[in-house]
């Protein structure tokens, strides 16, 4: 009887391994092989220099990432942190207010607006930031570059220096990420219990005494998971800094750099591919230890 | 009272004269784009700006049509995107039903393997599938580029559709086996119709990735008539010295015509079909 179960539950396990297999067979291939081939050059000096004579050098990779302060890594992951606070904290205000006036009654073309405002978001990203670069950037087809023209006859670079290409950049990714957003507190907000606000208003709490004690704790565990999203999504960023400043042949002077486009260039332009192994696997670390945090602050908010 | 509608009225007007102005501030890129796509007198402006063409052409949009491979790279992307969404979801979708219903040996360490592989951006193991691709000789190929981004999207396809078999309740499958039904049957005939929205999400996702994807076709493929829609903008690219502004304007409202009516189409599905999915963070 003892046995027969055995071979029960050992083919159950075959079969649903069978049916799966292509899946991980395929993920594997792609994800799997993939980050252990990049470990493993991690710990090599492969470069230009050295393409097919290169050799095991141990964890120096990682160590010249870490512990050489002018590296570069460790300034492109506070850029990253700033970019990624910077970001958040705009976004989440401005979706806040937005999504609150959109819930204010006697608005006929509520509908209307909400789906114009939705436009960013439909739109393919690349040709988003694509168009914003040349159509709203460029130094001489920009239309922000011929508006201050007009108005102080000086042309303006916006992409090259750093702190205006953050800007700019900063701007783009408002652009394209606060549709998604607005919708989410929009939903949020449409399932808060009515009588709440009129129970306070009863008892006397103005507007923002209201928003600050009954909208903000009500939203958090709804818009909760989408937040966490948008959060790993601005931490991982990488098509707006590049396309913006970096693209081969095109850079604009400017020398933003989050994690991500810092260890492309080290791959793809520079070619210190044992280098910039490291620095791929850092991140990698870095965003699992990050997504097990958060995970676990989450299931003890819940219980 | 009179003071009341009065206050009203004032702040309504402002209201909406602050959502116009978002409205402006979100279409802004893409009406200048569409504007200078349609005009023929240059891509500068005058001094009495206006989004209006003085002089209606579509000669633009003709030349994109004309002049650069444009309908090769449709086809192109067409034809790449058909086929990662068919290899994505015929190699998903029985993985995620098992993952979602049995229950055998290791499953639930490679359920927590995938949780982790999903916050891993591909592009940080781009030189790895590169090399990987070199040795199969698939660089610079439609299949190779299929294969990874069919394998890329299968971590979120296999999470995402198990996270909604898990909410499909087991009664009803107990109940179409005691009425004969074989596994097969099962999950062709009861399961798959029921999941059909998060076949749809995962299956515009999936899309949605592949017509948006531009590093992996730029790093991968060369010579213009393999490119994809997102690489051929890519190489048109209007910059102070090269390229035509008002041709990459036309360009990119074309390419992105599509897209636009697939999400209009699919919005009302998207923001369920993506949070209440199995995949957070």
């Amino acid at each position: 009887m003892k046995k027969s179960n055995r071979t029960i539950a050992g083919k159950r396990t075959a079969v649903a391994y069978l049916v799966s297999a292509p899946s991980l067979v395929l993920i594997f291939l792609i994800v799997v092989f993939p980050i252990l081939y990049t470990g493993y050059i991690s710990l090599t000096n492969m470069n230009t220099y050295h393409w097919f004579d290169f050799r095991i050098i141990g964890l120096r990779n990682y160590e010249r990432a870490l512990l050489v302060f002018d590296s570069g890594f460790l300034s492109a992951l506070l850029m990253t942190v700033i970019w990624t606070a910077v970001n958040m904290a705009l976004q989440l205000i401005i979706a806040f207010l937005i999504a609150n006036l959109l819930n204010v009654r006697h608005l006929p073309l509520r509908n209307v607006y909400k789906t114009i405002l939705m436009f960013p978001w439909a739109m393919p990203g690349y040709v988003s930031i694509l168009l914003w670069k040349t159509g709203m950037f460029n130094s001489e087809f920009g239309l922000l570059t011929q508006w201050m023209k007009e108005l102080s006859g000086l042309t303006v670079r916006w992409l090259q220096n750093d702190l205006s290409a953050f800007i700019c950049c900063t701007v783009v990714n408002l652009w394209l990420a606060l549709p998604f957003m607005i919708m989410i507190m929009d939903g949020g907000l449409k399932s808060i219990d009515r009588s709440f606000y009129e129970s306070a208003t009863i008892d006397g709490a103005g507007s923002i005494r209201q928003a600050v004690f009954i909208t903000l704790p009500c939203l958090k565990p709804i818009i909760g998971p989408s937040v966490m999203i948008t959060l790993f999504t601005t931490f991982k960023q990488f098509d707006i800094i590049y396309l913006m400043t970096q693209q081969v042949g095109s850079q604009t002077g400017a020398h933003i750099h989050t994690i991500i486009t810092y260890a492309y260039e080290n791959a793809f332009i520079t070619n210190n591919y044992g280098y910039s192994s490291a620095i791929s696997i850092m991140i990698f670390v870095l965003l699992i230890v990050f997504a097990q945090t958060t995970k676990r602050r989450g299931k003890e908010a819940d219980a | 009272m009179k003071m009341k509608t009065f206050r009203r009225v004032v702040s309504g007007v402002i209201i909406n004269l602050f959502f116009i102005a978002c409205c402006f501030l979100a279409l802004l890129p893409i009406l200048y784009a569409l504007s200078v796509s349609l005009d023929a007198k240059g891509s500068l402006l005058s001094s009495d700006f206006s989004f209006i063409p003085k002089e209606f052409t579509l000669a633009h949009y003709i030349k994109v049509f004309t002049e650069e491979p444009v309908l090769l790279w449709f086809r192109n992307t067409m034809l790449l995107t058909a086929a990662t969404v068919a290899l994505a979801m015929a190699t998903a979708v029985p993985a995620a039903y098992v993952f979602s219903r049995k229950r055998f040996a290791g499953r639930s360490v490679v359920l927590r393997i995938l949780l982790l592989l999903y916050s891993f951006p591909s592009i940080l193991s781009m030189f790895a599938i590169y090399k990987l691709m070199s040795a199969f000789g698939l660089v610079n190929t439609h299949i190779g580029l299929i294969i990874i981004y069919a394998g890329t999207m299968s971590v979120f396809a296999l999470l995402n559709m198990k996270g909604y078999f898990d909410a499909i309740p087991v009664e009803i499958e107990e109940a179409g086996r005691i009425d004969g039904c074989s596994d097969l049957n099962i999950v062709t005939k009861i399961v798959l119709p029921l999941a059909r929205p998060t076949l749809n999400v995962t299956g515009v996702m999936i899309v949605n990735f592949v017509w948006n994807e531009y590093i992996f076709s730029i790093n991968f493929l060369t010579g213009s008539d393999r490119m994809t829609l997102a690489s051929g903008l890519y190489s048109l690219q209007a910059t102070e010295t090269s390229g035509s502004w008002p041709m990459f304007a036309a360009a990119s409202l074309v390419v992105s015509f599509p897209i636009l009516v697939i999400f209009f189409l699919s919005q009302k599905h998207m923001i369920s079909g993506l949070t209440s999915g199995g995949v957070k963070g």
